[in-house]
């Protein structure tokens, strides 16, 4: 039974993920270069004090003023490249934690039946992956520095991430738990409280998440970018959770049933001679 | 009856998984979590950049 739900995942992640690996092709590569070029000759100019060394005490592998791409080791094929095979990577990692692993665990509490159920679980992942974290980090042109060093960063957003998960599932919970006895509304208002609630302390921390628009960029084309990016997760969740709806209902009842199950076909002869 | 409560999806996969198979399904996640948003050697970081970029991922 969960080999199966695994098997889904990784399918519809893949599927995904070859969505989201053109996407990357044919529109984030070019567009990411365009825009760095963009915020790369602007740092140029003003090289001389854009060299932040000093918060930065490993400058030497960590140039990120402005992007050191220009003089970069790596060919430009190379690097779009392996983006576009980290795209399709990124789809899979998500389909198989995601609808492999969580959602094994948590259908029987995720609204919905059917195709819905995936979409519901589509949709909560995309706010769990993609939304939680930006809360804090907004998705950002190249070009702009961050405040924090790249590990506290890092660390900061897997636990966003982490944060988004426990908003989600306690949703869940709390929405399968009040649906039967309270209605429809009450089940929907107090499974969208945890997510009110972060989204509350992270403003009230951070305060509204904005796209940052560094210098050199015109803002329209930054905003384009944060926009692109929103849009591709978006898309991306939504491509696993159709094919994950397609897959989990074209699986034998049987075979999802799992070893707890008495086969259907077995009990049948039970009364007859 | 079904495993039809996230209670007893828990106990299925107690009874039936290996704490090797949890393991290595575990690790080979991670590995590749790892890899995609927290990798920050400076090739791969270039190279993964653009995707990064695209996905969201905070990658500086």
């Amino acid at each position: 039974m969960i080999a199966a739900y695994v098997v889904n995942g990784v399918k519809s992640g893949l599927v995904a993920g070859l969505v989201f690996g053109l996407l990357v092709a044919l529109v984030a590569n070019p567009l990411v270069a365009f825009a760095e070029e963009g915020a790369h000759v602007e740092h140029a100019g003003e090289a001389g004090d854009h060299e932040h060394a000093g918060d930065h005490e490993h400058a030497g592998d960590h140039e990120h003023a402005g992007h050191s791409h220009a003089e970069g080791a790596l060919p430009a094929s190379l690097t779009d490249g392996v983006s576009v095979l980290s795209g399709v990577l990124w789809g899979v990692f998500l389909g198989v934690v995601a609808f492999g692993i969580a959602f094994y665990f948590l259908e029987p509490i995720v609204p919905g039946s059917g195709a819905a159920r995936s979409y519901a679980f589509g949709a909560a992942g995309f706010l769990t992956v993609s939304v939680a974290p930006w809360l804090a980090f907004p998705p950002a042109p190249p070009g702009v520095e961050r405040a924090l060093d790249p590990n506290a960063a890092s660390l900061l957003y897997v636990g966003l991430v982490a944060a988004g998960a426990v908003a989600s599932a306690s949703g869940m919970y709390a929405y399968d738990r009040l649906r039967g006895d309270h209605g429809r509304p009450l089940a929907a208002a107090a499974g969208a409280l945890p997510w009110a609630l972060l989204v509350a302390v992270a403003v009230a921390l951070v305060g509204v998440p904005s796209v940052a628009v560094p210098a050199g960029l015109p803002s329209d084309l930054a905003h384009g970018l944060a926009g692109l990016v929103a849009f591709g997760q978006a898309l991306t969740w939504l491509v696993m959770a159709g094919a994950h709806a397609r897959f989990h209902a074209s699986d034998d009842p049987n075979r999802n049933a799992g070893p707890t199950d008495p086969p259907l076909a077995e009990e049948a002869p039970a009364g007859s001679p | 009856m079904t495993a039809n409560t996230v209670h007893d999806r828990l106990r299925l996969a107690r009874a039936t998984l290996t704490p090797t198979q949890v393991l290595s399904v575990l690790l080979a996640v991670a590995a590749l979590g790892f890899v995609l948003v927290l990798f920050q050697e400076p090739t791969a970081h270039e190279a993964m950049h653009n995707f990064r970029h695209a996905a969201g991922v905070v990658c500086h």
